[in-house]
C-alpha cells in the first residue's frame, strides 16, 4: 500500500484553516505571558517554556506550582501528566488516519497537536481530507499565536485590551459545536453527543472540567463501542 | 519559592518531556491494539463526545451570552452549511452580547 500524501498543499491548506485559532490562542499566550511576567519569569525563559511545553493550562500549573512551597520534580511530572491527559485521547483518536504515514512524519505532527487542532483535525478527516500533513499545517498558526501572545504577554506586563471583550475565550467551545454540528450526520450520531455533553456536565462538579472532557471522551467511545453491531450484509 | 529549586534547563527538560508523552503515547499505544470495527467505532465517536463535552461545559459555566452563542453556532452550522464561519458567528456574537450586555 502506499503512503499517503503528505504534500506542501496539505500543509497550508491546515495552516490557512487554523488561522482563527491561531488568533484565539495568540489571546491564551497573552494570560500566560502576564502570569509569567507577574511571576518574575524572564522573557527567554517565558518562551522556552512555550515552545517545549505548548500547553497553556499545564504551563500555568507549572509556574504556579514551581513557585510553591510544595515543589517537587514528581509533583511537576504529575502535575502535566494530570493536564494534559487528554492528548493520550486524542492521539488514540488520531492513530487510523495518521498512523498510514510514516512515523516521523506521525510522530513530528503529533509536536503541534493541540485542543483546537485536534478538533479541526478530526473534523476535516470526517470530510475526507487524505492529505497528513494537515495536522502538521494546522498546528502552526497556534504555535505561532502562541508564541507571539506569550511574548507581548510578558513585554506588556498587562496593558492590553481584555481579549474576553472580543470573545476569543469562546472560540474554541464555538469551533466544537460547529464541528460537532457538521458531524452529525445520522440520528446515530447523536449518541456520542449526548453521552459526552451529559457525561462532561455530570462530571465537571466532581472531577473539574479539564478531566470532565477526557470522561466525555471516554464515555462516547466505550458507549460507542458497547452499541456496535456488525453490518448486516 | 523553595530554595533548592533545580536549574530552569532540569526543570524545562521534565516539563518537555512530560508534555511529549502525552502527545506520542496515545497515539504510539494504539499501534498494539487490534483495529477491530468495535474499537474504530470507539475512535469515532470520540471526538464527537470531547466537542459536546466542551461546548456543553462552555454553555454550563457560562451565561445567557454564551448560551445564545452557542445555540446559533449549532443553527448556523446546520443553516450555511460552513462549520467555520459558523463559529466565527459564534464568537462574533458573544462579543456583541457582551458589550451589549456591559453597555
Amino acid at each position: 500500500m502506499a503512503a499517503p500524501e503528505f504534500s506542501t498543499a496539505g500543509l497550508w491548506r491546515g495552516a490557512r484553516d487554523a488561522v482563527p485559532l491561531g488568533f484565539s490562542i495568540l489571546a491564551y499566550g497573552l494570560g500566560f505571558g502576564l502570569v509569567a511576567s507577574q511571576a518574575l519569569i524572564p522573557l527567554v525563559q517565558a518562551m522556552a517554556m512555550s515552545v517545549a511545553v505548548f500547553s497553556g493550562s499545564a504551563q500555568l500549573a507549572a509556574i504556579n506550582l514551581i513557585g510553591s512551597a510544595h515543589f517537587t520534580i514528581t509533583a511537576l511530572v504529575a502535575t502535566i501528566l494530570v493536564i494534559n491527559a487528554r492528548y493520550l485521547l486524542f492521539g488514540a483518536a488520531l492513530r487510523p488516519w495518521l498512523g498510514q504515514t510514516t512515523p516521523l512524519r506521525a510522530y513530528g505532527s503529533l509536536l503541534l497537536l493541540g485542543d483546537a487542532n485536534w478538533i479541526m483535525v478530526m473534523r476535516a478527516i470526517d470530510r475526507g481530507e487524505a492529505d497528513r500533513a494537515y495536522l502538521l499545517g494546522s498546528g502552526l498558526p497556534l504555535m505561532v499565536g502562541w508564541l507571539v501572545g506569550t511574548c507581548v504577554g510578558v513585554v506588556s506586563g498587562g496593558a492590553l485590551p481584555d481579549p474576553q471583550a472580543l470573545g476569543l475565550d469562546m472560540m474554541l467551545p464555538c469551533f466544537a459545536a460547529a464541528m460537532m454540528a457538521a458531524m452529525v450526520k445520522r440520528p446515530a450520531n447523536l449518541v456520542p453527543v449526548a453521552v459526552g455533553g451529559g457525561a462532561a456536565l455530570i462530571g465537571a462538579p466532581l472531577v473539574g472540567a479539564g478531566w470532565a472532557v477526557i470522561l466525555a471522551g471516554i464515555s462516547g467511545a466505550a458507549v460507542a463501542a458497547a452499541l456496535w453491531r456488525p453490518a448486516r450484509a | 519559592m523553595p530554595d533548592t529549586l533545580p536549574a530552569f534547563t532540569v526543570l524545562l527538560a521534565v516539563m518537555a518531556a512530560t508534555a511529549l508523552f502525552c502527545r506520542w503515547a496515545g497515539f504510539a499505544i494504539m499501534r498494539f491494539i487490534p483495529a477491530t470495527p468495535r474499537i474504530e467505532a470507539a475512535l469515532r465517536a470520540t471526538p464527537l463526545a470531547v466537542m459536546a463535552g466542551i461546548a456543553a461545559l462552555a454553555a454550563q459555566s457560562g451565561g445567557l451570552a454564551e448560551g445564545i452563542a452557542l445555540a446559533g453556532v449549532i443553527a448556523l452550522a446546520h443553516l450555511i452549511g460552513n462549520d467555520v464561519i459558523a463559529a466565527l458567528c459564534g464568537v462574533a456574537i458573544v462579543a456583541a452580547l457582551r458589550w451589549w450586555g456591559a453597555g
